[in-house]
């Protein structure tokens, strides 16, 4: 069967090639669709996972105190990690990313020192809230910033993200499913006289059918394979002129389909292009000698 | 279109069926390989019910028959030695005595040699030479020629005819359909000739008085 099947691809290469090509070209929207969805996906996963706080330190409070405070926050479950930012830090962070003259010109007393306070989990959303009241009675402290509005509003826009992205992939999928069965469609009738041919010598229905089938499934794999190594191009290309940008904004580089949707993609092709070959078949089989 | 049709043809007869177009020589080859089936009556083949037989044994009974048609019926794309080798292949022969199989019967058919030629390359005459080769390398018990020498010169056409001769000579059953009445008078043989639904049966060929007689009254 997969000798018959190798022979009928080398006796017309070029319809398999195009074939592939087809499949690829059909597959390549569907695996950036995929890619949008997994990026979105993971930036909302990022930004739910980890919480954020700055508490603001009274001006002048001593180092022994914000030390206590520290070592006290790093003692808290689901604490990661407290960084100290003094107020020149605080003003460098600020001046060194914006080329505004006004903030340039702000003195080193108009940023409070701080402590960056990293949460992690599930459950860091919640803790905020606890450490909050907690770091707020404190003397120390002036001001607790837990970022939770911003959390929750970005969060509401990247899930409508997803859903988008979702409901574009099945769209998408639907696209691919009739782009595959149609080049399939067309590939088998330009092969209509082998079938009758096979057919008129007394091939049985299933020993047609076989190395069709295998071809489709090739064709369909080779055509997803050629579409991830596509777009995997493509994300190189356009990576470097999104990823300071992007990392910036969301908090991490943008990243390429994991292996486990690559070789879904892979076996979807396949999968689809041996049930068009055996649809079309049916019609081929049902209509010759 | 074909009506009242009783026929019988012993093994290792060579038969023409002719008439003019229409007249159902193609639909009785056709019901004879079960690619069509006929609303009353039956066909029998080595003793089986051609018309009763289920989807699943229809190719195992063309496995029985080689079919000749008009059109040559290759895959263009194929070597001349694919299109033969395929009778053989379908039956599970393996590759060593295919090989040597259709080096036969291309030499038959006077195409020793030819087998990596690709069957577009190769003159009418040609091809259906390769076409009798496909039908008379699985050895059959039955050849039908639909038409064969349609596509073909004169001289052509009885070069075809002379090869099913040869084909019949080694035991084959032939029914050879054709309307071409000068392939009919090259040698006596038994013709069936359709027409309107009428079914004349004429055991010596059409050169006789009696048999002319015989196409009057019928």
């Amino acid at each position: 069967m997969i000798e018959r099947a190798l022979r009928a691809a080398l006796a017309d290469i070029k319809l398999h090639l195009l074939s592939v090509f087809s499949v690829a070209v059909a597959f390549v929207c569907l695996a950036a669709t995929m890619l949008l969805s997994v990026n979105i996906d993971a930036v909302r996963q990022k930004w739910a996972d980890s919480g954020r706080a700055s508490v603001y330190l009274v001006p002048g409070v001593e180092m022994t105190t914000i030390d206590v405070v520290r070592k006290a926050l790093l003692a808290s479950k689901g604490v990661t990690r407290v960084e100290y930012v003094s107020p020149e830090q605080a003003r460098a962070e600020v001046t060194d990313k914006s080329a505004d003259e006004a903030l340039s010109a702000l003195p080193v007393e108009a940023f409070p020192a701080s402590l960056e306070v990293s949460l992690s989990g599930q459950e860091s959303q919640a803790r905020v809230q606890t450490l909050r009241q907690k770091l707020e009675a404190l003397p120390a402290v002036e001001r607790v910033e837990t970022y939770q509005a911003w959390g929750q509003r970005l969060d509401r826009l990247l899930s409508g993200g997803l859903t988008v992205g979702l409901l574009l992939l099945v769209v998408v999928l639907a696209a691919v499913v009739s782009v595959v069965g149609s080049t399939m469609r067309l590939a088998l009738s330009r092969r209509a006289r082998e079938v009758d041919v096979l057919k008129l010598v007394g091939a049985t229905d299933s020993y047609v059918r076989g190395p069709f089938v295998v071809e489709g499934a090739v064709q369909g794999g080779l055509g997803a394979l050629l579409s991830l190594a596509i777009t995997g191009i493509l994300f190189l290309v356009l990576r470097d002129s999104f990823d300071a940008a992007l990392g910036t904004l969301l908090g991490g580089a943008p990243r390429f389909l994991p292996i486990f949707p690559c070789l879904g993609l892979i076996l979807l092709g396949a999968g689809l292009g041996a049930m068009s070959s055996y649809a079309s078949l049916r019609r081929l089989l049902g209509s010759g000698a | 279109m074909l009506k009242g049709l009783d026929l019988s043809i012993s093994r290792g007869e060579f038969l023409f069926v002719t008439g003019p177009s229409g007249a159902g020589k193609s639909t009785l080859l056709r019901m004879i390989f079960a690619a069509e089936k006929a609303d009353q009556g039956r066909i029998l083949f080595l003793g089986r019910d051609v018309g009763r037989l289920a989807a699943d044994s229809v190719p195992y009974l063309r496995r029985n028959i080689g079919v000749v048609f008009q059109d040559f019926r290759l895959v263009e794309g194929w070597t001349v030695f694919q299109n033969v080798a395929v009778a053989l292949e379908v039956l599970g022969v393996p590759g060593k005595i295919v090989r040597r199989r259709v080096g036969e019967a291309l030499e038959r058919v006077g195409l020793a040699g030819r087998g990596q030629d690709r069957a577009l390359q190769l003159s009418g005459g040609e091809q259906q030479r390769v076409a009798v080769a496909r039908a008379i390398v699985a050895e059959p018990a039955l050849v039908l020629a639909d038409e064969p020498t349609g596509n073909l010169d004169p001289q052509l056409a009885v070069d075809i005819l002379g090869l099913f001769e040869e084909v019949h000579e080694t035991g084959v059953t032939v029914l050879f359909a054709t309307h071409d009445r000068s392939l009919l008078d090259i040698r006596p043989r038994r013709i069936v000739v359709l027409d309107e639904g009428r079914v004349t049966d004429v055991a010596q060929g059409l050169a006789s008085e009696e048999a002319i007689s015989k196409l009057r009254v019928a």
